[in-house]
């Protein structure tokens, strides 16, 4: 066994016994951290008091006299008002014996003991070192660059790794991994007979490179970004926007082409502003405009600040709302200077090729709109105390930022600011007036015309098209009127007697209509009706139509641009750490830096910080590339470790932070429901599109990614699997409830399922069924007792059935297949 | 550890894992924390909450709280009368608006009559509404609170009345799920914490932060079909079903031979012991057919216009006395809610009172007369009153700054008056409660300390705990 050649001890560290003196580095200074410090620390000194070391402590306090301290004073007051902390619970009796005891003896703390170090010291605040790769003994694990890093780790701490994982376990686990979905039977069978050497690594390339991996990594990161389709109450969309699936598409097929993320973030926080004329790229804007909210501007803007900070950031700014942050240096200000990055946006929908009709397709993307939107810090976060008289510019604060940001506007080319120019657009509108003339082809062609001269032309050119599609118009309504009055003729032939009242009076008006399209024909005007390519969300429920119809702003502020090229710079301490964590916590069941999105002086440190360091320079070197970290943690030996247990291995590391094994993860609740879906022959690959209604996913053999979610419409089945919270969803939920039981065992979904992956499974005996349908759905060969109890398990149920002897047969196969959907480790990925 | 052992603990032994890794991996283990051992904090008045949720926002004018001024005002606008100070914009400040320029949720300016009559009930001589008479025959068991307030003038508040939270502020558990949090389970074979009728829009889940496992499970009354996933939906015997209960039992205990120590292994062991009780027990507790005809006149089952809620609350004594912690109750599912009477008052609260006065006033008897009253908490609630003035031409519109709210059973004073409105039922004026001094009073009922049940990462607010409501408490 490799793993052998670590030699080690088992170190027992010395209890804590309740007698033992008091310590002040053990035991006081956490209780003066957690409640004390965020106001008399490094970020504040509030009564020019700091209490952040046992030096400066000793201002409120005397030696061994407690009774007489200022600190017990006030923290033992039992006036509310006059205690401290004063925000929260008093701290405990017990906390306060402790401070006392301290006093009591005198307050000694250690002669090295420091105050607080300045926050811009933070490790996650200062770029990432590349730190030379450590040497390991055993020769396996010393290639992949974190293998070496993981075994000089359990080297140190004394952990013996567990062995490799078979090849199905191996197997199972990097399908599901990079692409949501179990291996085929054939697949195994391919798998099991490559005998390359690098068997393995072309599995994974193939893996790697096919859509099924990019569905299921979108779906990752359209967690963190918070997908969601529009929701709101009825027909009113007060939430997200129609037809977001074209973001969701834009994200499937960035992981498909492995766009660099720092691109990815460009294209999500100003896609429109960088790359105006691409609609594919300003696709990503859609990230922004999911964050429409039609009610409240403010709460709207609220949530893009907290999730762009800790989507990209790892950061958690919105705790600067109302105050200054109290663990890291963000102040009050520097949050509104933040939020004035999203000011000036809104969101449109843009015209797309084949459909005018906005309700059934458009493109939803943002842009900047209110050029000159002020943004006011609130006093205390309330947002009906606005500081009018001190508007807040955007910028980054100096701990994170060497240079400020230099904002400048952006001009944008004609087809982004005026989108009914664009080509498409004509043959769209084209489209639709064939279906009624010829005249309202004409006329469309003018009216694009002249909206094109209008952008582009001279003055004189702008209104000679303008005559031109006033008139073509106007011709359009004269023949639209003659037709009318042909109709009308027609009717009133048709009637008799008493009833041609109507028809007579329906002529005469038609006939009035067509002699004043005739006049208006003599003098046509330059008026015509605007042709529309795109149509603006209103604002909130105060827009207007007249102020929806504005035109588009010629400029953009830059200001997302800007913001967007500083969280994608290579100089950004945090953007590629907090990816290269979110990327490792999907593969290894936990992520190096526990605190996902708060990689803040409150968040955790990372428990390998040179790995992740080194992950992150490594990443931004190879263009952020996300393939590249895919394919560097799955064919690391690390990855390809037992979940088996250890009970010496577990008492010195009981929560696996050192990976000396595989750690277990369930499914999510789109892998639980497309497996089924491709165990059972039943996965319909189709790709991209509108959402699945909810009224079609019952019957639905798509995966799950393309189904209609918001936060109003959940499918029953996924939200039992904790599908992911639209509002926020850093890391999924793994709950255990027996309502996930009953979904499993009693949906028609899985009775369906499991009735037509028995048939999948070719056996010519309940003994090679049982163990075929073993190892393909659990990954490994029944034991002696589980071939028994399956085996005695279809015998009762032949017994139970009715019908023939194949109708037996087939339904006892059906629910023993049932049972192994629920077997534990059907759901567990291990 | 014994079966029993760890069943009659069983929603805390499995349904806590995800939350123990959350709090885990969230927050730094500063201060000792463990979770809830299921057990009361100190000796509980009550075991159980029936938490009844009228959707939309009732009149408190027109059923607990009887302002006389505003038939003798009709008709003039706040301003002509002697309470124009009601309108004072201080104290409108109350409100935090959600939808900007909202069509609803206005003042109100011109008084609108009482549209129904009073009269006294029991020894108390509490006056009630005459939509009510058979909650008014219960009054001497009854404790309103009439003097409430809330901040979200539109739907929202529903939202805010179960988690103590203004939408805009996010998502938090609600009363119920903080109980479910706490207590452990009095029966291993029913879900502690149960929801029947429609939920609105603001109102979907109640674990968040504490996890679905604390969310309620949504139940009908159909004993044949009473849970989502209740039974299997396609063809299956009792027998197979219950095979292939056992064979995945027997699988996952082969399994854990080789992990001992995989705790999701264990408890998804458990998970599947407690979906097997779920599905069998649930529908014997909604199969009426053992009750008398005598009883199911009680509730009004026996009559159309009461048979859907009269049905819920006849349910909600059987989960009772089964030992279910928490029974939430919606009633008027519809637009925001059927009690939203922006116009045609006097039509829908005369319809809505029908539809819940001798279902409610049946839960009471039954409760007391079964003894069960004693250790039951029932609460009628709802998300706001309504405006003095009128919208349109008869209706009210949404009303947060003073309205009502009832609790009876469970240790609560029986026959009492708490706290007041002005005279136009305008403020509270006196012993003014905000929604979470209702779930504290309940907590404290049950012997829960919300303080203690707190997560290190989660800190919550004084105003999150609210505090009881003493002058009601026997």
């Amino acid at each position: 066994m490799r793993a052998l050649s670590f030699l080690f001890v088992l170190v027992l560290t010395k209890p804590i016994l309740p007698s033992d003196p008091v310590d002040y580095v053990r035991d006081i200074k956490p209780i003066l951290k957690d409640r004390c410090y965020a106001c008399h620390g490094v970020l504040a000194q509030k009564s020019d008091l700091r209490l952040d070391s046992g030096k400066e402590i000793q201002s409120v306090l005397i030696p061994k006299n407690a009774e007489d301290s200022v600190l017990i004073e006030r923290i033992a007051e039992s006036e509310a008002d006059l205690r401290m902390p004063p925000e929260g619970l008093p701290l405990t009796r017990e906390q306060i014996t402790k401070i006392k005891s301290w006093i009591d003896a005198g307050a000694i703390y250690p002669a090295e003991d420091q105050p607080e170090k300045d926050p811009r010291e933070h490790w996650a605040f200062r770029k990432p070192i590349r730190a030379p790769l450590p040497d390991v003994s055993i020769p396996a694990f010393n290639q992949n660059p974190i293998d070496r890093f993981i075994a000089a780790e359990w080297h140190k701490r004394k952990l013996i790794p567990q062995i490799a994982t078979d090849q199905r376990m191996l197997l199972r686990r990097v399908y599901l991994d990079l692409t949501g979905l179990p291996p085929t039977q054939e697949e195994v069978r391919e798998f099991l007979s490559d005998d390359r050497p690098d068997a393995y690594e072309r599995l994974v390339d193939r893996l790697l490179s096919s859509p099924q991996y990019a569905e299921r990594w979108a779906r990752h990161f359209l967690d963190i970004w918070r997908y969601s389709d529009w929701w709101g109450l009825g027909a009113e969309v007060r939430n997200s926007q129609k037809h977001m699936w074209h973001w969701r598409d834009w994200a499937i097929d960035s992981f498909e082409s492995d766009k660099g993320y720092d691109v990815m973030i460009r294209e999500m926080l100003a896609g429109d502003e960088l790359y105006p004329s691409d609609h594919e790229r300003v696709r990503g804007t859609g990230y922004l405009a999911r964050q429409y909210f039609r009610f409240n501007r403010n709460s709207w803007m609220d949530e893009t600040v907290e999730h762009t900070s800790k989507a990209f950031l790892g950061l958690t700014w919105n705790c600067a709302r109302c105050h200054d942050h109290k663990y890291d240096p963000i102040s009050q200000v520097d949050y509104y200077r933040f939020r004035a990055f999203f000011e000036p946006y809104q969101v449109r929908a843009e015209m797309v090729p084949g459909e005018t009709n906005f309700a059934k397709d458009g493109l939803p993307r943002v842009f900047d709109c209110n050029l000159n939107a002020p943004t006011y810090l609130f006093i205390r976060g309330d947002d009906k105390q606005p500081r009018k008289d001190k508007p807040i510019s955007p910028g980054i604060p100096s701990f994170l930022i060497s240079q400020e940001l230099r904002i400048r506007e952006i001009n944008l080319p004609p087809e982004s600011h005026s989108p009914q120019i664009q080509d498409f657009v004509l043959k769209n509108h084209i489209e639709l007036a064939r279906k009624e003339s010829e005249h309202a082809v004409r006329a469309v062609v003018k009216r694009w015309e002249a909206e094109r001269a209008r952008v582009t032309g001279t003055p004189e050119e702008a209104l000679k098209a303008a005559r031109a599609a006033a008139r073509a118009e106007k011709e359009l309504e004269n023949d639209r009127a003659a037709r009318q009055v042909t109709k009308a003729e027609a009717e009133l032939a048709k009637t008799l007697g008493i009833r041609r009242i109507g028809p007579a009076k329906r002529l005469a008006i038609a006939k009035a209509n067509h002699e004043k399209t005739i006049l208006q024909l003599k003098n046509p005007g330059e008026t015509f009706t605007p042709l529309q390519g795109a149509l603006k969300t209103p604002e909130s429920n105060l827009e207007n139509e007249a102020s929806r119809m504005k035109p588009f702003p010629k400029i953009s502020t830059g200001r997302r641009s800007a913001l967007a090229n500083w969280i994608a710079s290579t100089d950004n301490p945090l953007t590629a750490r907090v990816l290269v964590n979110h990327v490792w916590l999907r593969h290894f069941g936990q992520p190096l830096v526990l605190t996902v999105f708060d990689f803040g002086r409150k968040g955790q440190k990372p428990s390998h910080p040179e790995l992740l360091d080194w992950l992150a320079l490594e990443f931004m070197e190879q263009c952020w590339s996300i393939k590249h970290l895919h394919r560097l943690m799955v064919t690391s030996q690390m990855y390809r470790l037992s979940a088996k247990e250890s009970d010496t291995q577990q008492a010195i590391d009981p929560e696996n932070r050192y990976y000396w094994r595989r750690t277990s993860m369930r499914m999510d609740a789109p892998t639980i429901r497309d497996s089924l879906l491709l165990l059972a022959g039943e996965l319909d690959p189709t790709k991209g599109g509108p959402a699945v209604p909810s009224a079609q996913q019952a019957n639905s053999r798509r995966r799950s990614i393309y189904f209609f979610q918001s936060h109003n419409e959940h499918n029953k089945l996924l939200s039992i699997f904790d599908d992911a919270n639209v509002l926020d969803c850093y890391r999924r939920t793994e709950s255990i409830v027996p309502q996930q039981a009953l979904a499993l065992s009693n949906s028609a979904f899985a009775l369906d399922r499991a009735t037509a992956i028995a048939k999948q499974i070719d056996a010519k005996s309940n003994g090679e069924f049982i163990r075929r349908s073993f190892v393909w759905l659990l990954g490994w060969p029944p034991s002696a007792e589980e071939f028994q109890a399956c085996n005695r398990a279809i015998d009762e149920l032949h017994r139970l059935a009715n019908g023939t002897d194949e109708q037996k047969r087939q339904s006892a196969y059906a629910r023993l297949i049932l049972a192994l959907l629920n077997h534990n480790d059907f759901v567990t990925i291990r | 550890m014994n079966r029993r052992g760890f069943l009659s603990n069983s929603c805390l032994g499995f349904g806590n894992l995800a939350l123990a890794a959350m709090i885990a991996r969230d927050s730094p283990a500063r201060e000792p924390w463990s979770l809830p051992d299921g057990k009361p904090h100190f000796a509980p008045k009550a075991k159980s909450v029936v938490w009844l949720f009228m959707n939309g926002g009732v009149s408190h004018m027109e059923t607990f709280d009887p302002k006389p001024e505003l038939t003798k005002y009709a008709g003039k606008s706040i301003a002509q009368t002697p309470y124009k100070d009601a309108q004072n914009p201080e104290k409108l400040k109350l409100a935090r608006v959600t939808v900007i320029n909202d069509a609803n949720g206005q003042q109100r300016n011109v008084l609108y009559p009482l549209q129904v009559g009073f009269k006294k009930y029991g020894q108390s001589g509490i006056e009630v509404s005459d939509w009510l008479p058979n909650i008014g025959s219960c009054i001497d068991d009854i404790a309103i609170i009439r003097s409430m307030f809330t901040t979200d003038d539109n739907h929202g508040a529903q939202t805010q009345f179960h988690s103590g939270r203004h939408m805009l502020d996010g998502e938090f558990p609600t009363l119920g799920a903080w109980v479910h949090y706490g207590l452990g389970t009095l029966n291993e074979n029913l879900p502690q914490f149960i929801s029947m009728g429609k939920r609105e829009y603001w109102n979907l889940k109640d674990g968040h932060y504490l996890g679905p496992a604390h969310d309620a499970v949504p139940v009908r009354i159909d004993p044949r079909n009473p849970l989502d996933f209740g039974k299997p939906e396609r063809a299956m015997t009792d027998a197979e079903q219950r095979l292939g209960f056992d064979l995945v039992h027997q699988l996952n205990s082969i399994r854990a031979k080789a992990y001992p120590n995989d705790s999701a292994l264990a408890a998804r062991i458990r998970s599947y012991e407690l979906a097997f009780r779920m599905q069998k027990s649930l529908p014997e507790v909604l199969d009426f057919s053992k009750e008398t005809d005598e009883t199911k006149r009680l509730y009004g089952i026996d009559q159309a216009a009461t048979k859907d809620f009269g049905s819920q609350m006849l349910a909600a004594r059987r989960l009772v006395e089964r030992g279910v912690r928490f029974i939430q109750i919606q009633h008027g599912a519809g637009g925001a809610g059927v009690w939203d009477a922006h116009g045609g008052l006097k039509a829908n609260h005369s319809k809505n009172c029908l539809a819940v006065d001798r279902p409610i006033a049946g839960l009471l008897k039954d409760l007391k007369r079964t003894g069960l009253l004693n250790e039951t908490i029932v609460v009628f609630a709802s998300e706001f009153g309504r405006t003095p003035g009128t919208q349109g031409s008869d209706g009210r519109d949404h009303h947060i700054y003073g309205f009502s709210v009832w609790m009876a059973g469970g240790g609560i004073k029986g026959g009492v008056v708490h706290g007041a409105t002005d005279e136009i039922g305008f403020h509270a004026i006196e012993n003014r409660h905000y929604v979470t001094d209702i779930h504290s009073t309940i907590l404290k009922q049950l012997g829960l300390n919300s303080r203690k049940l707190e997560l290190p990462s989660r800190k919550r607010l004084d105003i999150d705990h609210g505090a009881p409501i003493s002058a009601i408490i026997s």
